[in-house]
């Protein structure tokens, strides 16, 4: 299972030009969008609170990419391939979840020390309990992943699936905006964006960063969702990819 | 013959546009959930009424996106060799330069029409004239931002060369400009050194500012109108157009 693992990591590490333009991103949002949205907006601080958010989107994006390898791999017929491996199919789909989920916080990793370089650091036991949540919350977005990718099978769909559902799940949350705005926006976003895992997760980064005036919700609470996101995904994801990779049906 | 294969190589851009449907549905999403909950949540924490402020930006955006994907077909032709057929059509090598660059910039207006709707419908609508002078800028945007996209890719043969091209060009043209925020709050924060001056300069020339703000300027008055709106636009569209067409063809040939 390691060999799985560590084999969705290089193959991430090793597409350095994804890697660059993510970084790119990155820096482009914090030190431009990030500072100047901070002098329109009327939330003191707000490029704490914008930075400490673009650390979720980067996260829950790279973690998100694992469905695409799955594709890239059908395509290429490296399916087969690792059928035809001597490792039981549960071995490979909890691989290649834990890898998913692993490669993107490795990825993130320098840049969040980038953040917390910015924006400080609160209180050491707090930042290790936020690093284990966004670690636990990667290998969820994973199994997400790997969930729809099983799930649908045509990479076209798969394509604008998770074009609608990254527009809609990083907007209707707290990573850019405090709830009370969103709330505020329309009662109907704010319901939502009480509901999605971003919220949770961001809540629990901004928590470890000692941003505790943003919090939407009791650490605790944000703990509990982020596990209970984790453990769903990651099983579903686990069980979706162990079944029906074989007998092809792919698009 | 002559000018009347353009036409067809129009024609034929447009039905692989659709062949992207998926990727246009995502970036449809992407761009509405832009603008109805990003927006309206910035609405929210600003001074201002930032959903009409950036409804025209995100037109603009949208304009740029599509308009832009034309380079990455072009860049698909020059990896996969297909370029062979292209010269080998019985099309003058300028039309079919033209006709490219032609169909990036339609392909553009064509996605970004139902944006420039919305806008209106909620701003409000703007009289004939200005109207027609709002979709003659953007068109020439439109077709400045296909010659870019053509030139850049068939310039390299790697798909990753032209991804950080894009890449770069893209948060270079977007946040570098007044689609997101008005411009007298750059020239503000540049005065206070909070950010680089040349970052407004180039914020105030760019033209995606200008298409953005013309629009703004007719329909909610702010910033004025004014003939700097257009010039930039021009002083970017004509030369790239123009450049971009001969570039698309030398580069083919040379390969070929």
């Amino acid at each position: 299972m390691l060999l799985v693992v560590e084999r969705d990591v290089k193959m991430f590490l090793n597409r350095k030009i994804l890697l660059f333009m993510r970084a790119l991103w990155f820096i482009a949002q914090i030190s431009l969008f990030g500072l100047i949205a901070s002098e329109m907006v009327i939330i003191p601080n707000y490029f704490e609170y914008y930075a400490s958010g673009v650390v979720i989107i980067l996260l829950y994006s790279t973690a998100m990419y694992i469905g695409y390898d799955i594709y890239e791999e059908a395509e290429h017929g490296i399916v087969e391939y690792l059928l035809s491996l001597p490792i039981s199919r549960r071995e490979l789909a909890v691989g290649r979840s834990i890898g998913g989920g692993l490669r993107s916080v490795i990825y993130v990793a320098p840049l969040m020390g980038v953040v917390f370089i910015l924006i400080g650091v609160g209180d050491p036991l707090r930042l290790l309990v936020a690093i284990a949540s966004l670690f636990l919350f990667s290998f969820g977005v994973a199994g997400l992943s790997v969930t729809l990718a099983m799930g649908i099978k045509s990479p076209d769909k798969f394509d604008i699936f998770m074009g609608v559902l990254d527009a809609l799940i990083v907007r209707l949350s707290t990573v850019m905006y405090p709830q009370a705005f969103i709330q505020q926006a329309n009662p109907a976003y704010g319901w939502i964006a009480g509901l999605n895992p971003l919220t949770f997760v961001a809540d629990l980064f901004r928590w470890g960063a000692g941003l505790e005036r943003y919090l939407t919700f009791n650490p605790l609470i944000s703990v509990m969702a982020v596990m209970l996101f984790f453990s769903v995904f990651t099983f579903i994801g686990i069980v979706f990819y162990e079944r029906k990779l074989e007998g092809g049906g792919w698009e | 013959m002559g000018v009347s294969n353009i036409p067809y190589i129009i024609e034929r851009d447009f039905r692989r546009f659709y062949r992207y449907r998926w990727w246009l549905a995502g970036m449809v999403s992407m761009n509405l959930a832009d603008l109805f909950i990003l927006a309206l949540v910035y609405t929210r924490m600003v001074r201002f009424d930032y959903f009409k402020f950036f409804s025209p930006g995100i037109t603009v955006t949208a304009l740029f996106a599509a308009a832009f994907m034309i380079g990455r077909e072009v860049n698909w032709e020059v990896r996969r060799d297909y370029y062979h057929y292209l010269l080998s059509l019985p099309v003058k090598h300028w039309e079919l330069a033209l006709g490219r660059v032609l169909s990036g910039g339609l392909r553009g207006m064509v996605y970004m029409a139902p944006l420039l709707l919305t806008t209106f419908a909620f701003l409000g609508f703007p009289t004939l004239p200005q109207a027609m002078l709002i979709l003659s800028v953007l068109f020439l945007l439109a077709l400045g931002v296909s010659g870019l996209g053509i030139a850049m890719a068939a310039s390299t043969d790697s798909f990753e060369k032209f991804a950080v091209m894009r890449g770069v060009t893209y948060y270079l043209l977007f946040f570098c400009s007044t689609v997101f925020y008005p411009l007298d709050l750059l020239q503000s924060l540049g005065e206070r050194g909070v950010i680089p001056n040349f970052l407004t300069i180039l914020a105030e020339v760019n033209p995606l500012s200008c298409g953005a703000d013309l629009i703004r300027s007719f329909l909610l008055g702010k910033p004025p109108f004014h003939v700097n709106l257009i010039l930039p636009v021009l002083a970017f569209s004509l030369p790239i157009t123009a450049i971009s067409s001969i570039t698309y063809v030398k580069i083919l040939r040379r390969r070929a």
